[in-house]
Formats: structure tokens, sequence, C-alpha cells
């Protein structure tokens, strides 16, 4: 494939290529900026994907585009990159159009914690209220945080993050790829995150007898020697 | 709409297994019908010529008037059709397939086909199109399955029925020094004194041996402009030769070099401002105004060669048989940068370039030892070859068949009217009756 324009920078007409996600620059910014650019070119490029030929899709700095298109020009310098998930994710990071997400299965406490302070820095302050060190330190030191297959259990752990719209935000910057949950867990602190029933699957499970009467501390306790 | 449904219900109708006979019977005219051509302009069990092994499936003609009825008149077809079964394997270097492309060649070159522009194979799950330009049967399109039947149809539709004039020929060896320039001069000559329309486009700026071959001087500055959309008729220059015999002067046009692509333009800056099909879109405009466009393209693989490539129909690859390495570049032609335009091509649902068989140029008549020697290198190229999937055998020696080992190979003898005239500035071709005739042999062979 020596005709792969992957990677090249290129002059490509402006009908060609198709807007990608809409800049939420302010009208004003685009139309100086248009004036600026008047018929020149653009030194920062576009960001696009070869979708067909001579048929383009924006990846990144749609900011570009907006003003191209106000600027009515009919060629943009554009950047061809490789079009996979992995390439066009990356893209829309660097060019500061998607917050990229961490994954929280394996993420270290400076990781939460810049994470958590992102959050807390935002305009809207969706974090209001929160103790951010608590809250760091609840979702640190969560036991079995490598097995959870959603965020469901972070407002259990009592850390000031309450189910709901605080979670959701979360949701925006984290995202899960758990290990498989370990066959016997003995850890007293995760047990407890599991309710009575599940408790007694397990105990079923692990051919235990006598646990069908018992309240959730005994069965932890149970489940933590055996 | 009514015949695309029948198309539909057509390829619905038959089995994954049907036989030759019963895609024959339940596909061939629906197809027929969609692509334009009404019931009395189909014929069955076409006579391509006087052999009865060279009967076209069908053939098809739009009626000209109401006496004329191609289903009843049966001549001067303007497409011939040729269908397989749905089990027989189309697939590109497949023996079935390639049996069945060269079957269809037989008939769209038959003495009764001589009025055909295209040719279909198909086995009801794959189609392809050929087209008929003279000697010249070259795929139209890669080998496509009914996937969309509306707009595969529609496409193919519009292509059938505005067939352009021209053939497209890239001369082109990635070794220097075969004579490209003197080839393409000499053949545009010589096509012209056989009545034929043709322009040749100087694509080797670096050299611009054309047009000073011709004593025309080169342009500056207006190429790029072409290539990026403007008309290309503004850099179309017309050549005329004179002589005393002649009662009217004769000539072709030509597009000369442009010396600003390489001087104030460098290789990286038009890349960025120039997509693959550059040239091939700006000859577009001028398709049916000539019989032959020739494009003398340079000997690298760079972008100037990979455009004209891309522009092309056919390339038609000179190489010397003193030179090894020309042989060789020939081989690699062939067997990898054609593949690669081809490959982009596809994106584009088109076929080509195609190459046709190389021709020795410049051969002198050398002693039996020496012709050895060309042999066992041409048998080691064509080996490789092998190794990587190609066979070359026909590209080397177009005249061997299957249990005739004939050898012979396309040239042109070394002629020293022919450095003569490069020193006169006009093409040899114009000047000596002799060199002409050697070119009036080669275009027999290729084109007419």
């Amino acid at each position: 494939m020596s005709l792969s324009i992957v990677g090249n920078l290129m002059c490509l007409p402006f009908d060609d290529i198709e807007p990608g996600d809409p800049t939420d620059a302010h009208e004003y910014l685009i139309q100086s900026t248009a004036n600026l650019l008047g018929s020149d070119r653009n030194w920062v490029p576009l960001i696009v994907e070869e979708v067909d030929v001579e048929q383009y899709q924006v990846v990144g700095n749609s900011f570009v585009y907006a003003v191209a298109a106000e600027a009515e020009a009919k060629e943009v310098w554009c950047i061809i990159i490789d079009p996979s998930p992995e390439s066009i994710a990356m893209t829309k990071a660097l060019a500061g159009e998607l917050t990229p997400k961490t994954n929280l299965s394996t993420a270290s406490r400076d990781e939460i914690s810049a994470a958590l302070d992102y959050l807390k820095s935002l305009p809207d302050k969706p974090l209001k209220g929160v103790n951010l060190a608590s809250a760091i330190a609840g979702i640190d030191e969560a036991p079995g945080r490598q097995y959870w297959e959603n965020l469901k259990p972070i407002p259990k752990l009592k850390c000031g993050i309450t189910g709901g719209k605080k979670l959701d935000v979360l949701g925006t910057i984290f995202f899960l790829e758990p290990e498989p949950m370990p066959e016997v867990i003995t850890d007293p602190a995760f047990l407890e995150l599991f309710t009575a029933t599940e408790l007694k699957a397990m105990a079923k499970k692990r051919k235990l007898s006598g646990y069908s009467k018992l309240k959730k501390p005994a069965l932890i306790e149970m489940l933590s020697q055996a | 709409m009514e015949y695309i449904n029948e198309v539909k219900r057509a390829l619905q109708a038959l089995a994954p297994d049907a036989p030759e006979a019963a895609v024959e019977a339940i596909f061939s005219k629906p197809l027929l019908n969609a692509l334009g051509f009404g019931d009395m302009e189909i014929a069955p069990g076409f006579k391509a010529n006087n052999r009865p092994s060279r009967i076209a499936d069908h053939a098809a003609r739009k009626n000209v008037d109401d006496g004329d009825i191609f289903a009843h008149t049966r001549v001067n077809p303007f497409l011939c059709m040729e269908v397989k079964g749905r089990t027989e394997t189309f697939a590109k270097g497949h023996k079935i397939y390639t049996k069945a492309a060269a079957q269809l060649k037989g008939y769209l070159l038959g003495s009764e086909s001589r009025t055909a522009k295209w040719g279909i194979l198909t086995n009801s799950i794959d189609i392809q199109l050929f087209r008929r330009h003279g000697k010249v049967v070259h795929p139209m399109t890669p080998l496509m399955p009914f996937d969309d039947v509306e707009k595969f149809i529609g496409t193919l539709k519009e292509t059938i029925h505005s067939p352009k004039r021209a053939l497209v020929a890239a001369i082109y060896n990635n070794k220097g020094g075969v004579g490209k320039t003197t080839t393409t001069i000499n053949l545009a000559a010589t096509l012209r004194v056989l009545g034929k329309k043709v322009l040749i486009i100087d694509f080797d700026p670096n050299q611009s041996d054309l047009g000073d071959s011709l004593n025309m001087p080169p342009i500056y500055g207006q190429m790029l402009g072409v290539l990026k959309g403007a008309d290309i008729r503004e850099v179309i220059k017309p050549y005329v030769f004179q002589h005393p015999k002649l009662k009217q002067p004769i000539g072709f046009d030509v597009v000369l070099a442009d010396e600003e692509m390489v001087t104030t333009t460098n290789e990286v800056e038009l890349r960025q401002q120039l997509r693959w099909n550059a040239l091939q879109k700006a000859i577009k405009a001028v398709k049916n105004d000539y019989d032959y466009i020739l494009i003398d393209a340079p000997p690298n693989w760079r972008i100037f060669s990979q455009l004209a490539l891309f522009a092309a129909d056919v390339v038609l690859i000179p190489a010397r048989h003193d030179n090894l390495h020309s042989l060789q570049n020939a081989g690699t032609v062939i067997t990898q940068y054609i593949p690669e335009i081809q490959a982009e091509r596809g994106r584009y649902g088109e076929a080509g370039p195609m190459a046709l068989p190389i021709f020795m140029n410049n051969a002198n008549r050398e002693a039996p030892a020496q012709i050895r020697l060309m042999h066992e290198a041409i048998a080691a190229i064509i080996k490789k070859g092998k190794a990587n999937g190609y066979n070359l055998t026909p590209f080397f020696y177009p005249k061997k068949t299957p249990g005739k080992q004939n050898l012979q190979m396309i040239a042109i003898p070394h002629m020293a009217y022919v450095s003569k005239a490069d020193f006169l500035h006009v093409p040899a071709a114009f000047n000596y009756k002799n060199v002409r005739d050697q070119y009036k042999l080669l275009i027999k062979e290729y084109f007419v």
C-alpha cells in the first residue's frame, strides 16, 4: 500500500470534507478568526480520516473546519490520520475535544486524585460539597476495585460521592476493565459490599453448612475465616 | 426500476449451485434489459466469427431506427456477454475465471464483432465489465459482487452508454534509456498517418525531452493548475509537420512538460496538492476528442509515473534485449507497480491499468549466444514472477500458447534514421517510410 495517504499533509477541497462533532467555540471567535484567515493557508491543519474515495471526515480541530466554512475556503490543509478507533480517540483527546477516560480498574492513587481534581475544577462544579481527600482515599482503597463491573459500589463506600449526578459525572472520566472475580473471597471489607443473598450463594458454592439462618455480619465472619 | 426488480427476482430465483444453462435462462435477459437493451435488441448465441467455438452467449445493441431490429439482423453488436454457472469460481488468477475472460476477449475480437465496445462476464454472483478499443480488450471494472443492485446497475448502465473515444496508454519503464520518448513520438506520428487523432502528454518535466524532439519549448507554471481542475485544453498545443511532398501539413496534439513542476515546486508539495486521480480527471475533458492519448512517463516510481499510470487504460513497456535491468524492471512494473495502482483504482470501482506485452526497442541483430543469454535472463524473471503469484510469460512471449514454443517477441529494430531524426527535431516516422513501417507493425500488433 505505497499509495496510502495516511499521515500526509494534504490540501483538500473543502466540499469533500464532512464535519465531525461540531465545535462549541463562540460565534465571535469563529467569525473573527475567519477574518484573519481570509483566503490564506490554514497553517494549523484540520485532522481528517478518509472515509471513502475523495471523502473525508473531520476527526479533530473542528474549530478549523468552522472557521474555513465561515471564510468560504475552497481548500483546506488537512492531516489524514489512520482511521482505527484508537487513533481517532487519541486524536480527539490530543485536539482537546474529548476528555480521555481513566481505567479505574487499574488506576493508581495519583491518577484517581488527578481525575477527581479535574472534575472538581469544572465550571459547573459537579462535585460540589465533596471532600476530595476522603473521596480519593475511599475509591483508591476500596476493596476489590479491580473486580468492579460498574461504578455502583462507589456510593456504598460512603466517601461523599452519592448515586445520581455525582456518580454519573464520574462515568464521564472513568471506565472499567475488571479482572475476573476470584473463586474464593476472604477479605471482610470486600465481602461487606455484597448482599446477604449473594454471600449465602458464595457459602453454598464453597460447600459450607449452617449459613442459611445467619445474618450478614455472621456470614462475613464465616466466609472470611473459611 | 421495473427492470432492476426483475434482476433482483432473477438473483433470488437462482439456486446457489445454478449451472450455466440456468443462469443463462433466468438471469441474462433481465440483466441486459436493466442495462438498457430491449427484447428486440438482444441476440442470444451470437456468432463472433465463423469458428464454431466463437459463439457468445449474448450480444446486444440499441436499434437505430424502426427498420433496424438487432434481434433479427444480428449485425454490428455493441456488447457481448459471456455467462457462466454459479459454481464456476470467479477470482483473479483463478483458472476458470482466466479462461472465461479469454473466451470473452475472443468474442470481442471476432470478425463479426468489430463494432463491439463492451464485454460483460458474469456468473450472476460476480460481474466484470471489459472494454474493447481496436485490438485492445481491457478490464473496465474489477470483478464485483452484486450486492447493491440499484447502484451497481445504474453506474454500469451509465458507463456502457457513454463510451469514450480515446484509449489512454502510458509508455513506462522504471528503467531509463529504453526509448520511451522516441516510442511515444513515433507511435503518435504513425497513428496519425493511419488516420487516428492523437494527443501526447510529456509527463516527465525532469527531462522534457519530448518537447525538444519536436522543437517545442516547455511550458511554465500551467500544469499544476490543470492537475487541480483547470481545463487541459489551455495547455494543448498542435504539432504540425510540413513536408514539400505533403499536400497538407500533418500532426498531432501535445501537452508539453511543465518546467515549474520541478524547478519551483518539489515532489513533497505536489503530493500535498494532488490526489492520485489528478491527471485522470484532467484528461477526462478531452477523452472524446482523440482516438489515442499517449503519456510519456518518467523512468522512476514517483509521483509523475504514479499519476500517469493511474490515468492510463493500458501500459506499454519498452525494454531493450541487450539491457538486463530494463527487462528486470519491466517485470517489476507488472508484478509490483501496476498492482499497486490497480488496488487504489479498485476503490474507485475501476480496473486498470493493464500491462501490454513488453516490446524490445532498438533491437540489434544479435549473435545467437547473446540471444540465448537474454532468453535465460527472461526465464529467471518469469520464475521470480511466478514465486510472487504472477504469470509473466504472456508479457514476454505473447505468441507462446500451450503446446507451442514460440519465443518471438515484439520488437522495433535498431534504425540509424531514428537517431538522425532526433537531431533534426522531427518524428522519424513522419520523415522516413521504413521507420513508419516498423511502427505500423507495432501498432497492428497492439492497437489497430
